[in-house]
């Protein structure tokens, strides 16, 4: 290249520069000053745990070895996790847990928003007694829960004996086929009380005019909600139904301190096995590599839910 | 026969194996300050009250009473199933100490026996352990064997290695070395409802023999009484579900490795062995042929079993000598008619030792806790205060706290506490301790390797799991546990 050409290429390419990604964070250096703070401590908090997870997830990890002393075993992880018997079961049940906690937790947070979207004497109480069960600690909600089903002085085994419903209390959580179902129960209580908050402030956006109007051209109650109600909360049932799915797919406490993940692995999911790995039997590395799977599905799950959320955006726009 | 004539049982049924096993690590056993050849309950009486110590003074000749430091110390407290009792003396422990030392600023932390070894490998990664941590007695080799906690024996606080159980200090042993010092050391017994035993046509005074009598007595209080038979604990993650089926499991002639024996070396693995799936044969009779035991055994510590058992819902259960404290602290909880109802099983709760093996094998997991000094580089600030560390160690494992701490639900880690005036009081106001103290020969310590605490807390109850849930035979459920303890032996895999 000779000298004249390159001349003449400057202006061309501070001009690229000026117009380009680099000179627009340039000129706004300042507002990037502002933010760093929070960006050093988010690379801290976040993004070395999470390369330090996936660095960790090509190591062994023996019990008899320190960490520091950790064993390359490049991809064994994943093989190892892929190729047991426990990890599908796990998955499995974590599948089964999240789809359906979601789905019913959805389902009857938005029949309460509807219920409490119509206007009656005792609305307002109604409507803190319900969400009660949200605001409780899961901790104790899970510790009164496993005396509720307690398998032999259980409430809802005592109530059914005395009414002569069943010669015995029915086996809620020792029992590797009802468990998980049992589990499922308590996590929608938990939880519905948020879809229903959440879906009840969509309702407040359904223009009162249109479900007039539709009245008076003769639309059932389902053709109004399905027509009417339903499109305008569609964006708020898809962030609501994201978030269920995310906090689910890492609910930890309610099958931990109820079950443990037992009996026989009926209610291990993901995170309740990923955490006795890693604390119960020092597995980290493997623990690690369980991790960064969880992680990618729940990348995956972010994404969908920032579209959605986008999505909702260019609607209203 | 008496519940309590433990004397006669003893020195008629301790067969020199288990005594033998017990004892072997101890080289020179006669040198002990207390005769561990002559052990009775008997003898255990003769001995009490007849030596006094000044635990100040010993200590300070370790650590002088004027030092000036810091120490951080966690430790496995008192949890939801001890009596109020202990609850006092631990108060009183760190109390004391404090007055003791007054320049010491002592920190310490209680962590429940299921969270304890969590927290402490978690803050061992970040290198923010504490100074001193009193871990129960299968964790210590684990520790030792990562180089995270100093070499420590009795003689470096001023005791002698012969002051202590010769298996409670092989748990602190690890190629050749010592790593800690016990504070306390428990064999538990079988506990029955007198009263359950009658109205099932059972002799009330008479403990189930053999483990076979276990499953048949626990099927015919269910059958005739309508109560779960036998206090079966299965929950994984628990420490209860080990100390309750090893027993079982050594008394058919089984084990996990060949711990039983007298010289173990863990090398063959037996929970594959015919005699090992006996043993877990006997849970799944009473667990799904009989139904005899408590649905709830697979979610259930004992701290479960111990409210169904002052509700006359249980007949027998494997428990400590404290259960006894316990039953009457939950009663102060109970009202109206249910007071009477509790009272009637306090006065008619009994011990006995626990049942035999089809051979006339008995055996009881030699468990307690053990105390540990950490390696400065992995304490949170670097740094580990010897002198203050060394009191703290000195302070618990001495005749007298040693077996104040242990008051109410085990026994002191250091013989010479048996011989202070406070075991005298504890054999005065502690009943059925005779029979906890007999069944201390049949103690066999957990195998002492690295992976003993996954190989007790997780493979174990998923091998009981498995069977009592149908999820896989007997057999399955053998083997697999079986495999699992090759892989995990074998390279740390899944």
């Amino acid at each position: 290249m000779t000298m004249a050409t390159r001349l003449a290429e400057a202006p061309v390419q501070a001009s690229a520069l000026q117009s380009g990604l680099l000179w627009r964070i340039w000129t706004s250096r300042v507002d990037y000053l502002y933010v760093m703070p929070a960006i050093v401590v988010m690379l801290i908090v976040i993004a070395y745990p999470i390369y330090y997870t996936v660095e960790l997830s090509f190591f062994n990890t023996p019990p008899s070895l320190q960490l520091r002393d950790k064993i390359f075993v490049g991809l064994d992880n994943y093989t190892l996790i892929l190729s047991s018997e426990v990890f599908w079961q796990v998955t499995l049940n974590t599948f089964i847990w999240t789809i359906a906690s979601t789905g019913l937790a959805y389902v009857l947070g938005l029949g309460c928003a509807l219920a409490l979207h119509r206007d009656f004497v005792g609305r307002a109480v109604l409507r803190a007694i319900l969400i009660i069960p949200w605001v409780i600690s899961a901790v104790a909600a899970s510790y009164i829960w496993k005396w509720i089903y307690h398998s032999n002085f259980g409430v809802i085994g005592a109530v059914l004996v005395e009414l002569g419903f069943a010669s015995r209390p029915p086996n809620f959580i020792d029992n590797v086929n009802t468990v998980l179902p049992s589990l499922i129960v308590v996590n929608v209580w938990r939880e519905f009380p948020f879809a229903m908050i959440m879906l009840a402030a969509g309702l407040q956006t359904v223009p009162d005019q249109l479900l007039r109007a539709a009245r008076v051209d003769g639309a059932s109650a389902w053709q109004r909600f399905w027509h009417v109600t339903f499109p305008h909360i569609r964006g708020v049932s898809i962030a609501t139904i994201l978030l269920l799915a995310v906090a689910n797919f890492n609910s930890f406490i309610v099958p931990w301190i109820m079950t443990g993940g037992g009996p026989a692995n009926a209610s291990h999911i993901w995170i309740t096995h990923i955490y006795e790995l890693a604390f119960g039997r020092q597995r980290w590395g493997v623990a690690a590599a369980y991790s960064v799977l969880l992680f990618l599905i729940l990348m995956a799950l972010g994404y969908f839910y920032v579209r959605g959320l986008s999505g909702n955006e260019k609607e209203r726009g | 026969m008496s519940s309590l004539n433990f004397g006669r049982l003893v020195r008629r049924g301790v067969s020199l194996a288990a005594i033998t096993a017990s004892f072997m690590c101890s080289p020179a056993s006669a040198q002990a300050p207390v005769d561990l050849s002559k052990w009775s309950p008997e003898y255990v009486r003769a001995i009490a009250g007849t030596k006094d110590f000044d635990t100040a003074a010993d200590c300070g000749k370790v650590t002088p009473l004027a030092h000036k430091g810091r120490v951080t110390f966690w430790y496995q407290g008192v949890f939801e199933g001890d009596p109020d009792l202990l609850r006092q003396y631990y108060r009183d422990f760190f109390a004391t100490f404090r007055k003791t030392y007054p320049n010491i600023q002592l920190e310490e932390q209680a962590l429940t026996y299921n969270d304890l070894l969590d927290k402490f490998r978690t803050a061992l990664l970040g290198n923010a352990g504490p100074m001193v941590v009193r871990l129960q007695i299968l964790g210590g080799v684990e520790f030792a064997s990562k180089g995270y906690i100093q070499e420590l024996k009795p003689e470096d606080v001023g005791y002698s290695t012969q002051d202590f159980w010769p298996g409670a200090m092989k748990s602190n042993m690890w190629k050749g070395k010592t790593y800690g010092i016990p504070t306390n050391n428990e064999t538990m017994a079988l506990i029955w409802n007198a009263d359950i035993f009658k109205r099932a046509g059972l002799d009330p005074e008479k403990a189930p023999a053999t483990w076979d009598d276990v499953v048949r007595y626990s099927k015919q209080i269910n059958e005739k009484v309508g109560v779960s038979g036998y206090g079966l604990v299965a929950r994984k993650n628990a420490g209860n579900t080990p100390y309750r089926f090893l027993p079982q499991l050594w008394g058919y002639g089984g084990g996990v490795f060949d711990e039983a024996s007298p010289s173990p070396n863990y090398s063959q693995i037996q929970l594959n062995s015919a005699a090992s799936k006996r043993a877990l044969q006997a849970s799944y009779d009473m667990y799904v042929r009989d139904k005899s035991v408590p649905v709830s055994a697979l979610t259930n510590q004992q701290a479960d079993n111990q409210p169904l058992f002052l509700a006359g819902q249980l007949g027998m259960m494997i428990s400590h000598p404290s259960d006894y404290d316990v039953m009457l602290d939950l009663k102060k909880r109970v009202t109206g008619s249910d007071v009477q109802k509790a009272q009637n099983v306090i006065d008619n709760m009994r011990y006995g030792l626990i049942p035999t093996g089809p051979d006339g094998k008995r055996a009881v997991v030699f468990g307690g806790s053990n105390m540990h000094i950490l390696k400065p580089e992995y304490v949170d600030g670097g740094k580990v205060d010897q002198p203050a560390a060394k009191a703290i160690t000195c302070f618990w494992t001495s005749p007298e706290w040693s077996l104040k701490m242990a008051y109410a639900g085990s026994n002191p880690g250091n013989l010479n506490g048996f011989k202070t005036k406070w075991m005298k009081e504890r054999l005065e106001n502690i009943r059925f301790l005779d029979v906890t103290t007999s069944m201390l020969p049949y103690g066999i310590p957990f195998p002492t390797i690295p992976e003993t605490p996954e190989i007790m807390n997780i493979v174990v109850p998923d091998m009981l799991q498995n069977a009592l849930t149908g999820t896989m035979t007997v057999d399955q459920a053998a083997e697999d546990a079986a495999k699992k303890v090759k892989s995990i032996m074998s390279g740390g895999k899944l």
